[in-house]
């Protein structure tokens, strides 16, 4: 078996990997952690890879599992949302134009105000481009759940962003 | 499922980029941890962990009223003690009385002998003698009577 090259992984994934997670955990220093957590796991078993077919969706998922642990244990599933009051994490790259920067800190803050599950739904099928069945079998989860959940997170964030998109539109 | 307008101009924003300081960092983590760690601190920490676990579950058990159990574990121990003193010393007397020596069974055989010279033969009393006939029923012994 060849050793595994940390380099290429990490160019190749990090970046999906931490979208996903600072969209999930809302939590700058939690993302650095858990990035660091999900190649310091594949560096002690680097077999994890072995006959998997799509890294990326391998790496979403051992992301994903980690971030749940990690709130599991701090118990701060309800407090995502005091969170997301005290401070603005920009989720989305700066914009050129006004209008845009407001549509995306709006959007930004109604992700964070979606329950975590639909937030990941969303995220893996919009800025991931999964399939229901890819996302179903990556957060371990019924294809109908996944269908499902995906469905009442934009039709809230349709509701929340609605005259901003209108504006822009 | 096709996405609507509004999906597509989400699944157009784009994501905030993963900070460039981060990738050294979280290298040098991975390289870190491909090294095996010193046996010794591994095993050190399993005693320790097995230590700790034991020690939780104590304070667990025990945490609603630590004062009570304290309590309740010395009178354990005070009767435990006191078991053990008395325990010995009825096992030594038991000792001594279970082999005594030739000069007290002499001494003891001596006092049998002057007391039978002094009593004379013991005498079954009357009340202790076999009755001749067994006792008959009230009701016999009177019809016997009228006869008579």
């Amino acid at each position: 078996m060849a050793p595994l090259d940390f380099e290429q992984l990490y160019d190749e994934h990090a970046q999906a990997v931490f979208a996903f997670l600072l969209n999930f955990t809302r939590h700058e220093a939690d993302t650095r952690d858990l990035l660091q957590e999900v190649f310091v796991k594949l560096a002690r078993r680097p077999e994890l890879l072995d006959g998997v077919r799509d890294e990326r969706a391998f790496l979403l998922r051992l992301a994903h599992n980690l971030a749940i642990d990690l709130i599991r244990r701090r118990g701060t599933q309800d407090k995502r949302h005091e969170q997301l009051a005290a401070e603005t994490l920009p989720v989305f790259a700066p914009a050129a134009g006004p209008d845009e920067g407001a549509f995306r800190q709006a959007l930004g803050t109604a992700l964070g105000e979606l329950p975590s599950e639909q937030c990941a739904v969303v995220h893996l099928k919009l800025w991931e481009g999964l399939t229901f069945e890819q996302i179903s079998e990556l957060l371990g989860i019924p294809l109908n759940t996944a269908a499902s959940r995906y469905r009442y997170g934009i039709d809230k964030l349709r509701e929340r962003l609605r005259p901003l998109y209108d504006e822009i539109r | 499922m096709k996405p609507d307008d509004f999906e597509k101009h989400l699944q157009r924003q784009p994501l905030r980029q993963v900070p460039a300081e981060w990738r050294d960092g979280v290298l040098s983590a991975a390289r870190q941890a491909t090294r095996p760690q010193p046996v010794p601190r591994i095993a050190r920490d399993g005693l320790w962990a097995v230590f700790s676990t034991l020690n939780s579950q104590l304070s667990t058990l025990l945490w609603p009223h630590p004062a009570a159990w304290a309590g309740l574990a010395a009178a354990w121990v005070v009767i435990l003690g006191l078991s053990f003193t008395t325990g010995d010393a009825a096992r030594h007397v038991a000792r001594r009385g279970s082999s005594p020596s030739p000069q007290v069974f002499m001494a003891f055989q001596e006092q049998q002998r002057l007391l039978n010279e002094l009593v004379g033969p013991r005498e079954i009393p009357a009340a202790e003698r076999p009755k001749a006939a067994p006792p008959r029923p009230r009701s016999e012994r009177r019809s016997g009577l009228m006869m008579a």
